[in-house]
């Protein structure tokens, strides 16, 4: 009984042993894997810090309009094209005759009114 | 007594080998269980904790754009012992990081220790310092605060130390909760706005050729500052300042007379007191004489006008007669109600005192109706203008978004608020002010060309030009202020530098930019809706 027992407890011994030695070595690996994934992780975050600096640079509306004005023909008035919801006719409104859209020129508003040549004061 | 038999003995030695075997088995089965059962979070916990953090939070504007940021650099050292040809290594890593060749070439003595090649690194310039092949180099790791936006808010957000501390601006007001945060910081800018203000202030600064020049705009019931702009600015990303440049807020850290904007404080102290009635004949037909002064208008306006064109043509010897209604204590005890007699509070540090006369006689009080003899920053004044506009309660500025509306202290009553508003799109529709008009944003203003003292007393040349504008005047939203230094006249102008020519035109340029950005669009059916008369017989 005893020698059975003996072989037994050096037998699950042994077991444990590599079982160790494969968890251990395991660990290792995964140790070494996670080092380099967190340093590629921390590359990656830098690199989308400075990837996000460079684009707030490039991106800066000084930088935009300036570019516009190179290779765009647009004019520089943002205000021109835009109107809000409450200036469209309501329902109730009488409807454009599509024939009188159609007929419409496409005419730029008069600029800004100058003002009176003269003293503005204080 | 019999000695155990060795069966037993040995029996006995397993028993305890086993029971021995199985204490430490326990152990470490409930270590396993310990450490993968109960504090078992799922995730290692250094990617908690990741290396190269930033020091600082970064600074956004209202929209989230970025404003400042901590970037990782490296400094670059090389040991001189191990190149084959010093000079030539020298050359080379001068060419790639902007080093002083010079003085690289001096230091690489072959039996000297590292030497410092470069500070700050991007990581551009260190993969092309890599790309070399050299031996002997080392990198360390580091921070550096960025600015994106460069010169745009440089003023405002001001700059970091080498131990990444707040040495000024919002960079030094914020410090406690920027630095060690991993969340950025939203600050109340928007950079769409921003762009457009220093635009506009700097394109008009060109044009008239003053010496500096200044910008702001405000929410009038929040208090957010939008933009901020003051010229000449700096580059922040540079450690040293450029030809011209200048660190100096004019916005916050400058105090002066602002001249004729402060009639608007005059007029609402002269309505709240009811010791004005904006239809009633005021004298400006002589200059008025306070003991040994006299003041004077800037142009004639005739023999006598309504107190409302007294404020539109803006006569300085109505304003001060007005103003005199009311007197030295109640003027005092008024403005220090707006806030302007204190040094304002908020997250910008740099914050200049107002000065004001100690002894606040008849004379100081004609004078300071109409802004001179009391000096403030324009923040100060912009914040209490916004007051004047926004319905009557006291607005404390800020440079954090914030969107609720702030209910500070009722300074002025509804109805004097409605009517300075009438009276100030009265200044854009019939006085000084008309070169701010933008068809389709019923902008209300007041101009301000305050005379700057010298020492042969205030000079008639040397002006300080500004103008305040909110807009839509019937519910304002918005406070857009601006102020040129020594603007001179031009061909355009025809010789003119006054605040109607110069910072009126220039806030209306800003308004009619900014206006559609910010959700206020253009309107061109809106109804003068005004209990005041421009003329009265």
């Amino acid at each position: 009984m005893l020698r059975i027992l003996n072989v037994a407890f050096v037998a699950i011994t042994a077991t444990l042993c590599v079982g160790l030695y494969r968890v251990a070595e395991e660990a290792r690996v995964t140790q070494e894997e996670l080092r380099t994934t967190l340093a590629a992780v921390a590359q990656e975050n830098d690199d989308l810090v400075v990837l996000g600096a460079e684009w707030a640079r490039l991106t800066q509306p000084a930088r935009i309009q300036a570019l516009a004005s190179r290779h765009l023909k647009l004019a520089d008035d943002p205000s021109l094209q835009l109107s809000s919801v409450t200036s469209l006719p309501s329902r109730s409104m009488p409807v454009v005759p599509d024939n009188a859209i159609r007929a419409a020129k496409a005419v730029q508003p008069a600029p800004m009114q100058q003002a009176h040549i003269g003293y503005p004061g204080t | 007594m019999a000695a155990p038999q060795p069966a037993v003995v040995v029996k006995r030695r397993i028993i305890v080998a086993a029971l021995a075997s199985a204490v430490a088995f326990s152990v470490i089965g409930a270590r396993l269980v310990e450490v993968m059962v109960l504090n078992g979070t799922g995730r290692p916990a250094a990617v908690a904790a990741l290396p190269g953090k930033p020091t600082r939070g970064d600074l956004v504007d209202r929209n989230g754009v970025l404003i400042a940021r901590d970037l990782p650099v490296s400094d670059l050292y090389a040991s001189p012992s191990v190149f084959a040809d010093p000079a030539e290594a020298a050359a080379r890593l001068a060419e790639a990081t902007g080093a002083s060749k010079a003085r690289l070439q001096k230091a690489f003595v072959p039996k000297k220790g590292y030497v410092l090649v470069q500070r700050a690194l991007t990581p551009d310039e260190r993969d092309h310092v890599m790309s070399l092949g050299l031996p002997g180099l080392n990198f360390e790791k580091g921070l550096k605060r960025y600015y994106p936006s460069g010169r745009a808010v440089a003023h405002a957000v001001g700059q970091v130390d080498a131990d990444a501390h707040g040495v000024s601006g919002l960079e030094l007001g914020l410090d406690k909760s920027v630095r060690g945060s991993h969340e950025p910081t939203q600050l109340s800018f928007d950079m769409r706005v921003q762009y457009a203000l220093q635009r506009e202030i700097a394109d008009t600064a060109r044009k008239f050729h003053a010496i500096a020049a200044a910008g702001l705009v405000m929410n009038v019931h929040t208090g957010e500052v939008l933009a901020l702009t003051s010229l000449p600015d700096y580059e922040p990303n540079l450690r040293t300042l450029g030809e011209g440049d200048s660190i100096r807020n004019r916005i916050t850290q400058d105090v002066y007379e602002l001249g004729s904007i402060f009639k608007v404080f005059a007029f609402t102290e002269a309505l709240e007191e009811g010791t004005v009635r904006l239809d009633e004949m005021i004298d400006i037909g002589k200059p008025l004489r306070i003991g040994r002064f006299s003041i004077g208008d800037y142009d004639d306006h005739g023999h006598s006008i309504t107190a409302a064109m007294v404020f539109a043509d803006s006569s300085n010897i109505g304003t001060a007669q007005i103003g005199l209604r009311s007197g030295a204590e109640k003027q005092k005890a008024f403005l220090e109600k707006l806030g302007l007699l204190t040094p304002i509070k908020t997250e910008v540090p740099e914050i200049a005192a107002p000065l004001y006369p100690r002894r606040w006689s008849i004379t100081e009080t004609a004078t300071v109706s109409f802004g001179h003899g009391i000096s403030v920053n324009p923040l100060a004044f912009a914040a209490a203008a916004a007051s004047v506009v926004n319905g009557g309660t006291k607005v404390t500025p800020t440079f954090l978004k914030n969107a609720t509306v702030q209910h500070g202290e009722r300074v002025i009553s509804e109805e004097t608020s409605i009517a300075m508003r009438q009276l100030m799109r009265l200044v854009v529709t019939d006085g000084t002010g008309s070169k701010a008009e933008v068809p389709g944003y019923e902008i209300g203003g007041k101009t301000g060309t305050a005379e700057k003292p010298t020492k042969h007393g205030y000079s008639r040349k040397l002006q300080i030009t500004s103008f305040v504008g909110a807009f839509p005047s019937s519910d304002p939203q918005f406070l857009v202020f601006a102020m040129f230094d020594e603007p001179k006249g031009n061909k355009e102008s025809f010789g003119f530098a006054t605040a109607g020519w110069t910072a009126a035109p220039a806030v209306g340029r800003v308004i009619a930019r900014i206006a559609p950005l910010l959700g206020v669009p253009r309107n061109e059916h809106f109804q003068e809706v005004s209990t005041i008369a421009a003329d009265v017989p």
